[in-house]
This record gives structure tokens, sequence and C-alpha cells, in this order.
């Protein structure tokens, strides 16, 4: 059995393996995508007072710090059984707007956009950021580094950092916007939405004018048939920071729609000896295995996911790309994996204009930004929609409000399932007995999880060359014949 | 930088730390970050020098042994992904292009981790007695300046 290895992966937050076993024929016969494990969590929680928890958590991460923080303190409401003031939860969804700009954008133009930008087949060395302003002006370079550089400023104006915030508590936030401040915002939030539409356009540009790349959009190797979630408000539509989480058949009618508190009737996790992580699946389907369609458990949480799991997005231009997103794409569900980038778009304009209509809302400089909590805290459960998917937390603690056990899913772990169907479908549709295999072809494999932006939570360097690689060789019957490392 | 949550992953923060106590001069900013690639250029902007602490595995590296680097040594990694965005060259180079104040000097001492996935907010035995030398070089470092 030949055995290639993609390792580590370009542009992916961490570190992953994809291991690809053929069979004798040369065909792809499985591949399986690695997650590093990170030990310890729960331990490493026990005696912690739960009110620190957003300012741990967050460090968990450099890439979604602010989903963790939101995450967090949604769950100290919970647990405290406080309900925040009107003014707060704005606030946190301001802040919560103003991160979900500078995640969207770094995803499009670092990770995803240098494949379409520059092309699949396009020499390493200028597939990537350097390239793609090569390839549409240093321009647009400059926009994504103001519009990451603004919304940091907005998150470090609410939070006192760039990135690891300091603001949710218990019951509301420990700082609000004075006037001057609210104006600053909402100018960067007309920029935003510039930056926003013009990415759009971008997108339209490059991609969809392109038969070549959308033809690869379209094909069926990038397309599972999924069940889809997502959190939506009261009427059904996108919402990142709080609402209920609905889920979609692949049909894309409405399966089951769950509170924060009720999670854990409806998802459940399942161990496969291959991975550290345990995979969630719906329970209500039941796991059938690493398959898409309506009878197995399996589903996603991504961009794509949370614009099929709604009926629409809040903010009109966000709500006219929703629009054209669907009907360019042949009407609801979307199953094709790589339309989660445009989806992302469309996710990067409702968060600009959502960040605008906060930063007018009358209620934006109330000084009413706190309940004191006055019960006595015992367990609660927090879920917010990060940028790479629904994100739950869970804690238990003492009567003081000391961890007992804490539990996270993180966003990433919901697609670990379907980050393995892309990767073998793509994998099998591309590899091909006696076809060379080459780095575009490897390439566009890593293409097809890519668009699930996997955050893989760990920062250390690697000097180059000197990767810590292990290669390991297995027989048709399992067995270790050879282990490499480089 | 560093992840403060991750074990030997917190080192370049210890360190850090340390020198906190060690240095106060207005010229000197210390700082400690969690982030790495562009969110990384944002905090360099402006500078003349930078120091860079941080942790590192390499293949053949003995744990606690210190390296002194240059961002060319990352040249090649210009693929391999470090973090969500880009690497340091790659941002680096972004940075320049995009008209920034990059520091016209980088200068990276990386120690070799044992453990990055265990969550725990000390260091592993061999990498925390590497602190102390590694803040000696970067104080000889700065006097260097």
């Amino acid at each position: 059995m030949k055995k290639i290895t993609i390792d580590p992966i370009t542009r992916l937050e961490g570190h992953g393996k994809i291991e690809i076993f053929l069979n004798d024929a040369g065909e792809v016969e499985n591949s399986y995508f690695q997650v590093p494990e990170l030990r310890g969590f729960e331990k490493f929680s026990e005696g912690r007072l739960a009110e620190d928890m957003p300012q741990i958590t967050q460090r968990i991460c450099g890439v979604c710090p602010e989903a963790h923080h939101m995450a967090a303190a949604k769950t100290l409401d919970d647990l405290f059984h406080v309900d925040p003031p009107g003014p707060a939860k704005k606030l946190r969804e301001l802040l919560y707007s103003a991160f979900y700009v500078t995640d969207h954008t770094t995803h499009f133009y670092i990770l995803a956009g240098p494949d379409f930008i520059m092309g699949p087949e396009a020499p390493v060395a200028e597939r990537n950021i350097l390239g793609v302003i090569a390839k549409v002006g240093l321009e647009l370079g400059g926009a994504v580094i103001k519009t990451r550089m603004q919304n940091h400023h907005i998150i470090h104006m609410l939070g006192g950092r760039a990135v690891h915030p300091v603001f949710g508590l218990p019951g509301g936030v420990s700082k609000g916007l004075n006037e001057d401040e609210r104006k600053e915002v909402e100018q960067i939030a007309r920029d935003s939405v510039e930056f926003a539409m013009l990415s759009l356009k971008v997108f339209d540009d490059i991609v969809l004018k392109n038969k070549e790349y959308l033809d690869m959009v379209l094909s069926d190797a990038y397309t599972h048939r999924t069940y889809y979630m997502g959190m939506v408000d009261e009427k059904n539509r996108v919402n990142f920071y709080d609402g209920k989480v609905r889920v979609v058949d692949p049909d894309g009618k409405e399966f089951i729609k769950y509170a924060p508190r009720e999670y854990l009737e409806h998802v459940a996790e399942r161990v496969e000896p291959w991975t550290y992580v345990k995979i969630p699946y719906l329970k209500k389907v039941g796991w059938k295995g690493f398959v898409d369609g309506k009878d197995s458990g399996v589903f996603r949480s991504t961009p794509l996911s949370r614009l099929n799991a709604a009926d629409g997005m809040t903010t009109p231009l966000a709500q006219e790309a929703y629009e054209q997103f669907f009907s360019t794409l042949g009407g609801k569900p979307v199953h094709q994996t790589l339309a989660t980038h445009w989806a992302r778009l469309v996710e990067l304009l409702y968060a600009a204009e959502r960040l605008l209509e906060l930063s007018k809302d009358p209620e934006i400089t109330s000084t009413n930004i706190r309940t004191i909590p006055t019960a006595t805290p015992d367990e609660g459960i927090g879920i917010v929609e990060a940028p790479r998917g629904n994100l739950i937390h869970h804690y238990i603690t003492d009567e003081k409000g000391v961890i007992k056990k804490a539990n996270l899913i993180v966003a990433t772990v919901n697609n670990i399932a379907a980050i393995n169907m892309s990767i073998k479908k793509a994998a099998q549709s591309l590899i091909k007995p006696g076809k060379k295999i080459t780095e575009g072809l490897l390439n566009r494999i890593e293409m097809a999880w890519r668009p699930y932006d996997p955050c893989l939570g760990c920062a250390t360097h690697t000097l180059p060359g000197q990767a810590p690689m292990e290669v390991v060789i297995y027989n048709s019957k399992g067995e270790v014949i050879e282990s490499l490392s480089r | 930088m560093g992840n403060s949550l991750l074990s030997d992953d917190g080192v370049g923060l210890c360190v850090v730390a340390e020198l906190k106590n060690r240095l106060d001069q207005a010229e000197i900013t210390i700082l400690e970050t969690g982030v790495a690639g562009l969110s990384l250029l944002d905090l360099l902007v402006g500078y003349d020098r930078a120091i860079i602490i941080d942790a590192i595995q390499t293949i053949d590296g003995k744990t606690g042994q210190i390296y002194r680097l240059g961002p060319e040594a990352f040249d090649t990694t210009r693929r391999t992904a470090t973090s969500h965005d880009v690497d340091l060259t790659t941002a680096l180079e972004f940075g320049k292009k995009a008209g920034l104040a990059i520091p016209q000097e980088i200068v990276i001492f990386a120690i070799e981790a044992s453990d990055v996935s265990t969550f725990s907010e000390e260091c592993t035995p061999e990498v925390r007695k590497a602190i102390p030398t590694c803040i000696e070089m970067v104080l000889q470092e700065l006097k260097r300046g």
C-alpha cells in the first residue's frame, strides 16, 4: 500500500496531519485527518474561579480568543442565573462583530484567497498573501491591514487589549463606550462595510466569473449533503452572539432547534480509535459512519451551515448578498463545500453592517452595563457561533463559583467528521492509478478542508526542513510495516 | 510570545516577565502576546529593533537549547503555517510591501520546548532551567545595540 502524506498542513492554525492510504491498484482506500490533542483541560480548570474563565479560555488559542471570551461570558450569565441589561448585550455583540470582521477578513485573504486568486496550480512560493497582493494590487493589501487594525482597535477600546480583551462579566461587561468612542466605532464600521462589499466583488470577479473555478466550486468532488447547524434569532435569522441553535436536514427542512441548556439531548460524541478528538453527531439521527445523507448524524457547523440553517440575515446588504448566494448556486441548502468561502464573505458583510447598526443604537453609550448577580452559582452552559462553528462552554461549580468540572466543545470539533469526508472524497476524485501526483494536486486536496477554517489551537514554531514529521506506513492488515521521520 | 496555558509554549512569556523586572528604559517596550502572523506585525510596527522570544520545536533539538535566529531562518517556512494566518517571514514582507514601518533588525531567541500540548501554566523542568540563560542572552543582545 502506498502512502502520500501532506504534513504539516499549510496555512492552518497549529499543525495537523493527513494520511492517505492507497490500495494495491493505486486508488485511495482511506484517509485520516489527525488533530493534535490538547490534554488536560478539565483538570486544569478544576479549582479555578468561574469568573476567570473569560480570560483563561481566550488564551487557549490566539485565533478566536473573543469567541471563547463570549461563550465564557454567556456561560457565566447562565451559571449565576443573571440576565445582563440590554446595553451590555449590545456592547458584547458590538465587540464580537468587530472581531468577526477581523477574523473572516484574515481567513479569506490569507488562507483561502490564495487558492483562488493565484490558482491551485500556482507555485507554492506565490500561493500566499504576497501573491494575492501582487495580483489584485497593493491597495487591497493595505485595505486588509487597515480593516484588521481598525477593528482590533475597537476590541482594544472596550477590552483593554487588541486580542485578549478583559470585558465579559457575569451579568454584563466591564466597560462601555462614550460618545467620542462611539463616533470612532461608527466610522470604522462604515469603512468595514465598504471593505466587505469590495471583498464580495473580488470574489465575484476572480472566482465566479472564472469558469474553471466555478466548475470546481460546483463539482461533486467537493460536495456533501449533510445536516447544517447554526445559531439563529427568534425570526430564524443569523446571529453570532445569541439565540437558539437550529439544525436543518440535507433538504433544508428544520430538524431541531434548541436552547443551550438542551444541547446534550441533541448532540452526542463518538470515539474513533485513530483520533483523540471525540466526534460530535446528531443523537436523534444516530451515527452511521463517515457518510452524508439524511440518515447520517454527521452535521456541519461553518459559515455555509449558518446560511443554510437560517431563513435570512437581519441587515439589508447582507440579505441581498444572501439571496444572490442562493439564487446563483441553485437554491437552499447549498451543499458545495467550496461555497463556504463565499458564505464567509456574506457573513463578513453582515458583521460589518451589524457593527454599524449597533454603533448607532441609542442605548450603546448607556452606563447601565452590568446586573450584579445575587443567585448561587451551580451549572452554566453558553453557546456562541465562533467564526469556524458552534462553540459550547459548560461549567459546573460549587456554591462559591469554584469550578468542579468544565467542558468545551470547540468549533472545529463539530466538523471533524465532515472534514475527513471532504478530504477523502477530494482525494478519491483526484488520485487515480498512473496519474502523477503533483504539488497542485496535493493542494487541491488541501482545498477540501480549508473552507472549514480549522483551528488546531497550537502556536509553536518549527524550523524549516525540520518539522517534526512522522510517516507511518500500514499494510492492509493495519500493521505498521515502516515508519520514517524527517 | 507564547501560549501561557500550554506548558512550554509559554516559556517566552516567562522570560519576558523577568525582563520587565530588570529593564526600565523609555526606549524599550516589553510586550507579551499570544498571537503571531499578521497580528504580530501590528505589534512590531514603529520600532527600530525587535527581539522576539518564543518556544520552538525542532526534530533533533535538545529540550532547553536556546537558538538565536533571524527572520531569514524561517524563510522556507513560507509554505508551512505555524498559525492561523501567515508565518513571520511572509507577514514581514507583506508589511514592508504595504509600507508599514517594520523594524530594521529582528532577532529571535527560541527555546527548544518539550511539551506544548498539555494544559499547564508551568514549563517543564528542562525548559524552566533555560530561562535564566535566555534572559542573559537577551540582555547581552540589548547591550550590542
